[in-house]
Order: structure tokens, then sequence, then C-alpha cells
């Protein structure tokens, strides 16, 4: 039982991460232009379709993940460009962004459908060798390069945003943007960077996964909702409550999947988001909201 | 640089309501400029047509030979105008050093985000000399303006734990670090204690010796004409008066629109 459990939790690591880093990218956009991303779950499967098509024409794997990175980036810039962009220009704020953002979800998975198709495409696993022993749990070895990429990633944005003018500004300008205007800092320069970097660290995410899950033009869907969930549950506004919310959210689903029935993975996700919206709704590590 | 502020001809109607009516004026470097007024005189919407947060429905503003209407907050904040609010807004989450450095750096790149991106990108403490030389003098400097206004010891105090006071004190030196030839100051005694005004009223003073030019906005009048050079007395959105303090002081009509206030 305890053996079992434990590998439910190394299962549940993996797809953690990913999820975790989808929050991420809800998290950034979220903090900076005040818009939920819905389509932050396709810039995974952008990331997971290019490298997994460009691998599969031959293309080493290291530099087809990084051009799947740049186009998953590509599409974050354009995402903000086209959609986001032209709709502030108009006064659109709010809860029309957010329907926006759901209907650039369904636009970008349209797309892939085209470019890709139906067929699940396989991406080998970077590295070769057998599965890693933990404690009597096993992981694949791919599991290595999807929690590698979290640790990157995550340190890069803590670094950027504690140890760089550039990120005490965006700090400051998240904090209040009336002030940090008034020293020259324009909020709205850093929202186009925040869906470039939202979409490259979700590109990255997918590229990790691929070799575990295979890619799907729809898997962008449930790493979306996943990494909604994990950021609502990390508290929407705090970037290690979005690391916690993902891992919590990953072991939580393979747990109740493994005990229960795997049906449940995905239930037991909005299970959690229905209590951490009743019980502390401002997140595991958010900020209750200050009343003024 | 000498430079002059003008506003010429403002005017800001919401609907049907004059906020401001053909409103004009200088401002000099160096000079502390009192902004006089009766609740709903139009001084806070006046301080908001300069720094861009509004656009005018008539007239301009200029710093020197550049116009000021039609940019956005921030571009005009790289011109060297910037502006305090009535309530003092903090930047949660970051310490007060560390809102200062923000601003210091903000001056420092010309205003804009993102600047350099070598420079502002590399990671401080990462054993480049010349960035943590430069990291080093802004902090030096960041701890230097707290120095002056008093506050040394909060530098390392995150600003959600700043008392009222010390929010202002803060609010000030953050706005001073951006070394602006025009500030605009909104109200900055209100809610302080006698010490605490003596410290901003001083503040102010040296700032304008330093040759920064000062809009000053504030309800105290006593306070207000002993440290402005030049008062500008606005009435439902006119201007009603202006000169030296001591002459604007003793100006009927003055005496009539803040006797008129009190009793309407």
């Amino acid at each position: 039982m305890i053996a079992s459990l434990w590998q439910y939790a190394l299962a549940g690591l993996v797809s953690g991460a990913i999820y975790a880093l989808v929050a991420a990218g809800f998290v950034l956009i979220y903090q900076v232009t005040g818009i939920i991303n819905f389509a932050q779950g396709e810039y995974v499967m952008i990331g997971a379709m290019t490298a997994a098509s460009l691998a599969s024409a031959g293309m080493p794997p290291l530099e087809a993940g990084v051009i799947a990175i740049a186009a998953a980036a590509l599409a974050g810039a354009l995402s903000y460009v086209f959609a986001i962009r032209p709709a502030r220009a108009r006064g659109a704020a709010g809860v029309t962004l957010i329907f926006i953002t759901l209907g650039l979800d369904v636009a970008l998975r349209g797309l892939g459908l085209i470019v890709w198709g139906t067929n699940p495409l396989s991406l080998n696993a970077f590295s070769s060798g057998s599965s890693i022993a933990i404690f009597g749990g096993v992981i694949q070895p791919q599991a290595l390069w999807v929690l590698g990429a979290d640790i990157i990633v995550f340190v890069l944005l803590y670094v950027f945003f504690q140890r760089t003018y550039a990120g005490t500004a965006v700090r400051a300008a998240v904090a209040s943007p009336a002030i940090a205007s008034t020293f020259g800092i324009p909020l709205r320069t850093f929202a186009f960077w925040s869906f470039v970097a939202a979409a490259a660290i979700g590109g990255l995410g997918g590229v990790v996964i691929a070799p575990i899950t295979s890619a799907t033009y729809d898997m962008g869907l449930t790493f979306g909702l996943a990494g909604f969930v994990a950021a609502v549950l990390g508290g929407l506004e705090s970037l290690p409550g979005a690391l916690v919310g993902g891992f919590v959210l990953g072991i939580a689903e393979k747990i109740s999947g493994g005990l229960i029935s795997t049906g449940w993975e995905q239930g037991i996700g909005f299970l959690i988001l229905v209590l951490v919206l009743l019980l502390r709704p401002q997140g595991l590590l958010g900020r209750a909201v200050r009343q003024a | 640089m000498s430079a002059r502020l003008a506003v010429r001809g403002i005017t800001m109607r919401f609907g049907g309501v004059v906020a401001l009516e053909d409103v004009s004026f200088e401002a000099e470097a160096g000079r502390v400029l009192g902004i006089m007024g009766p609740n709903g005189a139009g001084k806070t919407t006046l301080f908001n047509v300069i720094s861009g947060v509004q656009k005018p429905t008539q007239g301009t503003v200029a710093l020197g030979d550049r116009t000021l209407t039609g940019r956005g907050v921030a571009a005009i904040a790289g011109c060297g105008v910037t502006r305090t609010f009535q309530t003092p807004m903090m930047f949660w989450g970051l310490d007060v050093r560390e809102s200062i450095a923000c601003a210091l750096a903000a001056r420092e790149f010309g205003g804009i985000f993102p600047p350099d991106p070598l420079r502002s990108l590399v990671p401080s403490g990462f054993g480049w000399p010349r960035r943590r030389a430069a990291d080093a003098a802004l902090r030096e400097r960041a701890d230097a303006l707290l120095a002056t206004m008093g506050i040394a010891e909060l530098a390392g105090r995150p600003t959600e734990s700043l008392s009222f006071g010390e929010e202002r004190f803060l609010e000030l030196a953050r706005a001073l670090a951006i070394e602006p030839l025009m500030l605009l100051l909104d109200e900055p005694l209100s809610g302080l204690n006698p010490d605490e005004i003596e410290i901003v009223l001083q503040t102010i003073v040296r700032a304008r010796d330093a040759g920064v030019g000062v809009l000053l906005v504030e309800h105290a009048v006593g306070e207000l004409l002993s440290v402005a050079d030049r008062v500008v007395v606005l009435d439902h959105g006119r201007k009603i008066a202006e000169g030296a303090a001591r002459d604007v002081a003793a100006d009927p009509v003055v005496i009539d629109a803040y006797i008129g206030d009190e009793l309407g």
C-alpha cells in the first residue's frame, strides 16, 4: 500500500512539474495584465507538437526543442499582438478579455488540428537508459528532464524578479502601476513580454513532457485546465504558489487515480478547485486581498 | 538646465462640468509654486493634466520647448516631470531600499523599460565587477536619499510595514530619486504630525535649492505660504489670483473664496 502510494506520488511529481510550468504562465500574465489567459495550455501543445514533428523529420532533439520553444513564444507574442492588444486598445477589460483568451484557446487548438492532424506524434526520450529506482518507486529518465526544466524555469524567474533591475521594475509596476508610471516605468510594455515568457515556459513544458505523454493537437486543454487549477491553488499571484500548486495537484491526481480509478484523475483537480475557492480563496501561498 | 513649465489655456470638461477653465501660469526651476484653492477648485485635476493622467479638453502644457500634452504618464516622467498622489501608494512586495533603487534605476535608464537589456537583466551579485560597482553605487545613493529624510533605518523594511508618515517620507524620497526637473506634490503634508511636517517642508526647500521646480498643492495654507515663492489660486476651475505668496495671502478676492468655501 505504502509502496504503491509512493509510486503514484512519483508519477504525480512528473505531471505536477508540467502543471507548475503552465501555472507559472498563468501567474505571470495575470500579475502583469490582470488577464487569466485560458490559451495557456495551447503553448504546451505547440511546444510538444513542434518538437515531435521536427524530431520525426530527423532534427536532433536539442535543436527541435529550442525551435519548439521559440515557436511557442512566437504564438504567445502573436496572441498578445493580434488578440489582446487590439481589444484593450478598444477599451476591453476584465471578463471580456478572459473570453477572448477562451476564443484564442479554441483558435490555437484548431490551428494545431490543421497543421498536425489528429494523429498523436511521439518524441524519443532525451536520454536513453532504464528506469531509475528511488526508494522502491521508479521514474523514467525523462522525468529528470521534466523536473530539471522546472528547476531552471523557477530559478530563472526568481533571479529575474529578485535580482535584476527589470524584474524589480516589473514588481513595482505590478504593485502600483500608477506610481511606477510616474517614474517612467510603463506596465503596458511588460504585457507583451509576459505573454512571450509565459508561452515559452509552456512550450518548454510541452517539449519535455512529449516523450512521456506523446503529443496530440488537443493536449493543451488538459494541461491548460490543470495549470489553471494549480495557479488558483497557489494563489494566482504567487510564483512559488504556482510551483506548490502544480505539485500538489499532480500528486493528488495520481494518488486518487491509483487508489480509486484513473477516471477520477481529472475530477479530483476540479474537486480541489472547488474546495480551495470555498475554504481558502486566496490560495495556498496567496495573500488575502487587502481592504483599502 | 533651467527648465520652465508652461501651462497654457488649460480647460478640462467632464461632460457639462467644467473642472478647469482657461488656466495659464508658469513654474520655474528652483522655485516653489504653491497652488491654493478651496475643495473642488480643480487643483488635483490640474496635476492630472500636467502629469498626463488626464488629457485636457483644450490647452497645452510644455516643459521648455517640449510639449507634454498628449504624452503618457511614463513619457512625461521621462521628460522630468513627476508627481505624488494625495494618498501615498507603496510598492507592496518591495522593501524601502528597493523602492528607491527602482526609481533610481528608472532615472538612470532614461525611463525606458526594458532599458539597456544587458545592464538591466544581468543579475546583481553575479560577480561582474562593473555591475557590482554600479549596484553598490545605486544602493549608496538610495541610502543617502533615505538618510537626508532621516529614515535611513527604514532601508530594509518591507513597504507593507510602514506607518502613514513613513509612507509619506518614502513617497517623497522615491519621487526625488528620479531627479525630476519638476515635482508635483499633491497635499504632501496631510495626515502628518508637526515634526513630520517640518521634515517634509525642509525636504521641499532642499529640493528647491538643488534646482527642482516644485508645484505644491496643500490645504495647510500657513505651511504652503511659508515655503512657496509664488502662489496660484484656483476657484471653481478658474485662476483668480497669482503672485508673490505674501501679496496673494492679503488679496481680498482670495480671502473671499476661502471664506465662501467655509461658509458654503
